[in-house]
């Protein structure tokens, strides 16, 4: 009960108010769409990257999840949702052999897939 | 699979409690004894710690002022965006910090008062606080804040650190245009400057600029921006220069790339402007978010009447004068 409030009220800090800014459709780019562009293409890297560790793969597989249209759904993600997985990605214990470290993987996919509505598993009855 | 998901948030929330934020300042004691203090009144923390900020920062401002652009009486309290945009309105630009107290160590350390946020009580009954962090004492594990109605509030590392981690480390510190915070980093310097560009009058957003190029002249993105500022302020000169710059820097700079040629374009340079886009195009793969805009870019030129540079401006803007 506590726990699934935990992550209820992780994942409404974490995924509350989307809004993908595209760069207007002008000949000169604006400074800060510029910015978010190349940060979105970043984030995408690091989340793509963890998709493609095998232990991460393995629990994907485990989950009956398909690798590559996790990715794909990852790609279309807004720039906020993206941001976060990244930054939580990156927060992770570098190295990965550790249990803590594959837990937090697993955690992690989880997030990932419940947001790119892979399956619904944080939605409670 | 629900077990599984428990197990995992379990595990990720001992480690959060085990490990924490580790603070291990060292040397010496620091606090910043002249910044004014404002008592709070009721529940208005957040006009109280922003004019703490800003008259520290040499605004002439009170908190009276400030209240009616951030407090929100149906929520007592006010939001971080509208202290930001507060904080622009007087002409200084709002820099958060990166989230670890390494950052606001250093802020402190250079001599600026630091606006947190803090979460007096839990996650899931939260309680928020504006306060502004004065000063440190390594030795003794405390922090000092002007904070409430009290000028000189002492906390324990641990209780501070644990109440700003539960508003997730928000920290920020108003910097006169042209100052460089001491905890910077390029990336999010250029993005503050980026978020401030049309909100801070031309003339003080160009010492922003300046100032970031003087700090980090090897950073393609603050060249981009400070080249896309001066295009704005109608200094295509200026803005060549800069754009040249971030392209030797980074030579694959898309964005540089299609701004310079659309630069180009607009001043007559259509066969310097064609080669720009050309290399842009062969970087950017269709479906990215930049490849509507350099495909308009390059389109428009490739519908210009005539293919020469025949502008008045082409040799200036094209030629690496820079060094000049």
């Amino acid at each position: 009960m506590v726990i699934k409030r935990l992550i209820c009220s992780l994942i409404s800090v974490a995924f509350f108010g989307t809004g993908m800014l595209m760069p207007v459709q002008a000949a000169m780019v604006g400074t800060q769409a510029y910015l978010q562009t190349s940060d979105r293409q970043a984030n995408i890297a690091i989340v793509d990257a963890a998709l493609l560790r095998s232990d991460v793969q393995q629990q994907l597989a485990d989950l009956g999840v398909d690798v590559e249209n996790a990715r794909q759904r990852v790609a279309g993600l807004p720039d906020r949702d993206l941001a976060r997985l990244a930054e939580e990605i990156e927060s992770m214990p570098a190295g990965g052999t550790s249990l803590l470290a594959v837990v937090g993987i697993v955690f992690i996919v989880l997030l990932i897939l419940e947001v790119t509505g892979v399956i619904d598993i944080f939605k409670g009855r | 699979m629900r077990a599984a998901v428990a197990a995992a948030g379990v595990l990720m929330a001992l480690a959060g409690c085990a490990t924490g934020p580790s603070i291990k300042p060292t040397g010496q004691a620091v606090e910043l004894t002249e910044v004014p203090f404002f008592s709070q009144q009721r529940y208005q923390c957040g006009p109280a710690a922003l004019a703490t900020v800003l008259v520290d920062s040499g605004v002439r401002v009170s908190p009276e002022d400030l209240v009616p652009l951030v407090y929100v009486p149906d929520r007592k309290g006010s939001f971080q965006p509208e202290l930001k945009a507060a904080a622009r309105r007087y002409d200084r630009l709002p820099y958060v910090l990166a989230p670890e107290p390494a950052a606001l160590l250093a802020e402190l350390d250079a001599g600026n008062p630091v606006l947190v946020l803090q979460n007096l009580l839990f996650d899931w009954w939260p309680q928020w606080h504006y306060a502004v962090v004065v000063g440190y004492y390594p030795d003794r594990k405390q922090l000092v804040l002007r904070s409430g109605t009290s000028e000189r509030r002492i906390e324990s590392f641990r209780s501070f650190f644990r109440s700003w981690q539960g508003a997730g480390n928000w920290a920020v510190v108003a910097l006169q245009p042209g100052q460089i915070p001491a905890s910077a980093a390029p990336a999010r310097y250029v993005a503050m400057a980026a978020e401030s560009e049309s909100l801070i009058p031309a003339s003080a957003m160009a010492l922003v600029f300046e100032a970031g190029l003087q700090a980090w002249p090897d950073d393609a993105d603050m060249a981009f921006a400070a080249a896309n500022h001066a295009r704005l302020q109608g200094d295509p000169v200026a803005a060549a220069t800069r754009y040249r710059q971030a392209l030797r820097i980074e030579a694959n700079h898309v964005g540089a790339l299609n701004n310079f040629s659309d630069l180009l374009f607009t001043e007559g340079c259509i066969a310097s402007a064609g080669t720009q886009i050309a290399i842009a195009r062969g970087l950017v793969p269709a479906g990215s978010p930049l490849d509507p805009v350099i495909t308009a870019t390059a389109e428009a030129i490739e519908a210009a009447p005539q293919t020469q540079d025949e502008g008045p401006l082409c040799d200036r803007l094209t030629s690496s004068s820079f060094r000049r």
